[in-house]
């Protein structure tokens, strides 16, 4: 029993280093790889044509890792919209850290 | 004919009244989500959490129709939608799109 006890911050310390390394995003690198981005996210006021009508999401400013969930959950099918399922298996998992990085970078002050 | 015109003109306004938000009424209901986004909606308490100050309401609301429906698949935001009413939804997305934040759109 002690011996558990003593033991499980061991391994909670060793768990930790086991989590799988994210990738880190590199906001230069994403300049080649936003051109499927621009068309809908980079239009101020834009929306959406199908399936359903409504405001493209404001995505520079956001929180770099969960534009990484976003892409992830698009790519995994846990979100629905068709051309960002299709943008999102595209992309290894360099690439959307690199998107992160770039939109997730983007102080208010850029435009 | 006439009568049928007047219905459908009605009808859409009814329509849209049942839609729109109230920004007042959703700062009340928002006190569940402030502990994930922070009380203005721009500062999330962690790092995969993201920001909904300033986004754009029918976007916020479709997201919570989505997690709703099931459309949308997240254990945490799902529980979390389940006692909501659509007017719920609604006066929430008002609330988080009237927020200032640092949420904006470049190329």
């Amino acid at each position: 029993m002690t011996n558990t006890i003593m033991r499980t911050p061991l391994v909670l310390l060793l768990s930790c280093l086991c989590l799988p390394a994210l990738a880190e995003g590199n906001p230069e690198a994403a300049k080649g790889k936003i051109s499927n981005c621009i068309g809908c996210h980079g239009i101020p006021m834009y929306h959406t044509a199908f399936p359903e009508v409504y405001s493209v999401p404001k995505i520079a400013g956001q929180s770099p890792d969960y534009i990484v969930k976003a892409l992830q959950a698009y790519r995994a099918g846990d979100r629905s919209h068709p051309t960002m399922r299709a943008i999102a298996r595209g992309l290894s998992d360099q690439d959307m850290a690199d998107i992160a990085a770039y939109y997730g970078g983007s102080g208010k002050s850029d435009k | 004919m006439r009568k049928l015109l007047a219905f459908a003109f009605c009808a859409c306004f009814a329509v849209h009244a049942f839609a729109a938000g109230d920004a007042a009424s959703g700062k009340q209901k928002s006190q569940a989500c402030a502990a994930c986004h922070g009380s203005d909606g721009n500062s999330p308490t962690g790092p995969d959490f993201p920001r909904l100050a300033g986004q754009h309401y029918d976007y916020l609301l479709k997201a919570l129709r989505d997690y709703k429906s099931g459309a949308r698949k997240n254990p945490i935001m799902g529980g979390q939608v389940s006692g909501l009413t659509a007017q719920d939804m609604a006066d929430l997305a008002a609330y988080f799109a009237s927020q200032p934040g640092s949420l904006h759109v470049i190329r």
